[in-house]
């Protein structure tokens, strides 16, 4: 009854109600189906076979059943497998280390920034010790 | 006599204790019965029981079994049905 080639009905499991064909035979009880299914290990309890049986060799490859639902005018989806992608890996931020300048270029930035910074230091040092004595009153 | 909205039995009536001590009646929705087979009224396995409130912040694949009829036929009624199918497209 499940010989290499049968069309069945899948009863069980998420592939329930998608033909298949048997394409090889495992055990007693257990046979290797393909087609709008999964290409899977399967129990005879939860096939439901045909009257159809196409004549294919034995662990047929995939272009074969391709083949052989086109007779049936049922088209295959092609699913290629996943390619693994690799995790993106985290890697930590560096703190950026002090870059060592010249002397000379030290020169002549505080040159350039000495005049502003000294005319707000003034004003702070004005005030602070103001608050100070108030709340110390 | 209470609201006439409450007065009907579709909400659960639940006592609670108010702040001040005192017990009030409050009114609760009630939840959904367990989901049954159509045919054979078995109970169904792996349907969660939730409101509606719930159930839309829970998955698809969550609420139901993947299989065809999952969610409305028990496993053993849906192959009875694919069975009698395959054999009346011969």
């Amino acid at each position: 009854m499940f010989e290499i080639g049968r069309l069945c009905i899948k009863i069980a499991g998420r592939d329930a109600g998608l033909k298949c064909v048997i394409v090889d035979t495992v055990d007693k009880f257990t046979v290797l189906v393909d087609g709008q299914t999964r290409r899977r290990k399967c129990n005879i309890k939860h096939l439901e076979p045909l009257e159809q049986v196409f004549k294919i060799s034995k662990n047929a490859p995939r272009a074969e059943i391709v083949r052989v639902f086109k007779e049936l005018k049922i088209e295959l989806k092609e699913t290629k497998p996943k390619k693994k992608s690799e995790r993106p890996i985290k890697v930590r931020k560096k703190k950026q280390k002090p870059v060592k300048q010249s002397a000379k270029k030290i020169e002549k930035e505080a040159v350039k920034v000495k005049p502003k910074p000294q005319q707000e230091e003034k004003v702070s040092v004005a005030k602070e010790p103001v608050k100070k004595e108030e709340k110390s009153k | 006599m209470p609201r006439p909205r409450y007065r009907s039995r579709k909400l659960k009536r639940v006592k609670k204790k108010v702040p001040g001590g005192a017990t009030k009646l409050s009114y609760k929705k009630k939840t959904p019965k367990i989901h049954k087979c159509a045919e054979c009224k078995k109970e169904l396995k792996g349907i969660p029981r939730l409101k509606a409130t719930k159930a839309k912040h829970v998955p698809k694949t969550k609420k139901k079994v993947s299989r065809l009829y999952g969610g409305f036929l028990c496993g053993t009624c849906a192959r009875k049905k694919l069975k009698n199918q395959a054999r009346l497209s011969k």
